[in-house]
């Protein structure tokens, strides 16, 4: 968690608002710190998490959370974290073995014609099922919050722009609107900056069409002048819900540095190395 | 011409507002809402991006009794096997039967938000097969749709708005709290009319038209533009006051010949000195060649 960001999100883990719909995109960068960020953030606001990991392994998320100062395999033993890790349910589903009770939450990988479904309903059950808890002594937890990184991956495995669509659209009403929750989903863009209009599928036009649904946007560039040593991108944060009387959306920009255990960001041009 | 839209004058109209990720349409359509609210007319929404609570917490301060919403919203697509409306009931006799169902006397509004939805699932061609029955068929007094012109392909979103009375296409404005609205608008009789409007929405939905841009195009320069300005920051005086340039033209340079200083050259005064100059024999002065003398 990052405090610094969350002084511009004017957000903490004790207040935040509720019902948001955060995305997170990146070209020519990566903005997977900012994924660390909020897992961190919502795990420390006491929400209920569930993660859709589909690029790194568990011990990678739990190696840097560590970093950030919270155990992923704490909270998923206690239960507040539900974590998906895309990576060895797709191998078991594609390879089963006995012993592994499948499920059907991967099953776009045999037909990627068919829609998410699956997934979804998998998501459904994990947020909702808070209130209960399993376990004798279970926690109360918070708001649920759900967190994919990242959805470009579903489109590599031959899953159509309009299916991801249709998932982020039931997730956002599920956990948005129904349960007063909070979304994070990041999106990679292909490095080129704009493909031709003809151009149905891929990533931008997933990104517009969640851009149109989001209440907040953070996208990662990398510096349009190039490498720097001390100054690793820029972040562009959008508030596109109404606040106030400014009607249109809100941006600001930012040029952060990741640390080792952290990010600052800061203004443009107000690096520690530049003044 | 916003205002006149959102008066409503004409029935059988179908409006589009057409927006993009830089600016969103949904705020100036919960006006168009609101306006249609006021005037004690039935209202219908298809909702597929907004759900009923967000709308009607949007609408707050408008008589919402005779908002009927048709909930696309919490499932679309029939997943969860209780749907209330899905994008596959988007046909003539759904839509009638539904409008009819509330509503017997007066025609209502049709409010679909989005389109962008709907084209998503639906073919273009049925999609407007059906607006074009739904504008015939009497059932509907007006429709508006909400359409994100940068998700689908050009010629979906010009056959759509083929079809439509009027565009509305939204984009941002100078400042954050307003926006451009660039209206085409066709009458009955075929003309068409283009207008570029400025225009704001006030915490109670009201749209305030600030100003109508000049015909011609000439927009107001950009900010970063007026920024340019060179002279803006100068440590040094550019102009001059009215007793600096007095006391600047009063000034005589050296280089300048007055008549006091010419005749002071020419004729000195008497009493002061003067220069007598009587060559004498070593002075090998030739008239041809006055350099004579110099090393050259």
């Amino acid at each position: 968690m990052y405090t610094e960001l969350n002084s511009i999100l004017s957000s903490t883990p004790d207040s935040f608002t509720q019902g948001e719909f955060i995305l997170v995109s990146d070209r020519q960068s990566d903005a997977s710190f900012l994924i660390h960020h909020f897992l961190s953030f919502y795990l420390r606001a006491r929400c209920r998490v569930c993660f859709l990991g589909l690029v790194q392994s568990f011990s990678h998320y739990n190696a840097v959370s560590q970093r950030l100062g919270v155990s992923l395999a704490q909270a998923k033993e206690k239960g507040q974290l539900i974590f998906l890790e895309g990576l060895t349910e797709s191998l078991s589903f594609l390879i089963p073995q006995e012993t592994s009770t499948e499920s059907q939450a991967m099953d776009f990988l045999r037909d990627p014609t068919v829609s998410l479904r699956h997934l979804y309903e998998f998501i459904r059950t994990s947020v909702s099922s808070s209130g209960g808890g399993g376990e004798g002594g279970a926690e109360e937890w918070g708001p649920p919050v759900l967190m994919v990184d990242d959805l470009s991956v579903l489109l590599s495995l031959g899953v159509s722009t309009g299916a991801v669509l249709d998932f982020s659209h039931y997730c956002h009403a599920t956990v948005c609107s129904q349960l007063q929750g909070n979304m994070v989903m990041l999106v990679r863009c292909s490095e080129e900056e704009e493909v031709d209009d003809g151009d149905d599928e891929g990533s931008e036009r997933l990104l517009r069409g969640l851009t149109h649904r989001c209440s907040l946007t953070l996208h990662v560039q990398g510096l349009p002048t190039g490498y720097c040593r001390d100054i690793h991108g820029q972040v562009e944060v959008c508030w596109r819900r109404r606040q106030g009387d400014a009607q249109n959306t809100q941006r600001k920009l930012f040029q952060y540095k990741v640390n080792d255990k952290g990010a600052s960001f800061f203004a443009r041009g107000t690096s520690s190395a530049v003044l | 011409m916003l205002s006149e839209l959102l008066q409503g004058a004409d029935t059988g109209g179908f409006l589009i507002i057409q927006d993009s990720t830089n600016c969103s349409g949904q705020h100036l359509l919960t006006s168009f809402i609101s306006a249609v609210l006021n005037r004690d007319e039935f209202v219908h929404v298809l909702g597929f991006e907004i759900s009923e609570e967000e709308l009607r917490d949007g609408l707050k301060g408008s008589p919402t009794q005779r908002l009927h919403f048709h909930n696309g919203f919490t499932d679309p697509l029939g997943w969860t096997n209780h749907p209330a409306f899905t994008v596959h009931q988007f046909n003539l006799e759904e839509l009638t039967h539904i409008v009819k169902q509330t509503s017997q006397l007066k025609p209502a509004t049709l409010i679909i938000n989005s389109l962008s939805w709907i084209l998503r699932h639906v073919s273009p061609s049925a999609v407007c097969k059906t607006l074009q029955q739904l504008k015939k068929g009497g059932a509907v007094r007006t429709i508006i749709g909400l359409l994100h012109a940068d998700m689908h392909q050009k010629g979906t979103v010009g056959s759509v708005c083929h079809l439509a009375s009027s565009v509305i296409t939204v984009a941002p404005g100078m400042k954050a709290d307003e926006a451009v609205a660039k209206i085409t608008k066709r009458s009955k009789s075929g003309k068409v009319m283009q207008d570029e409007e400025i225009f704001n929405i006030k915490e109670d939905l009201t749209v305030i038209v600030q100003s109508k841009p000049s015909q011609t195009g000439s927009k107001q320069p950009d900010p970063e533009e007026q920024e340019m300005d060179p002279t803006a920051n100068l440590t040094f005086n550019l102009r001059l006051s009215d007793t600096e340039r007095e006391a600047k033209e009063k000034l005589a340079l050296p280089f300048m010949f007055s008549k006091e200083k010419k005749t002071a050259l020419l004729h000195s005064s008497p009493g002061s000195g003067r220069i007598l100059y009587e060559p004498d024999a070593n002075d090998d002065y030739d008239q041809e060649d006055p350099d004579d003398d110099l090393d050259v």
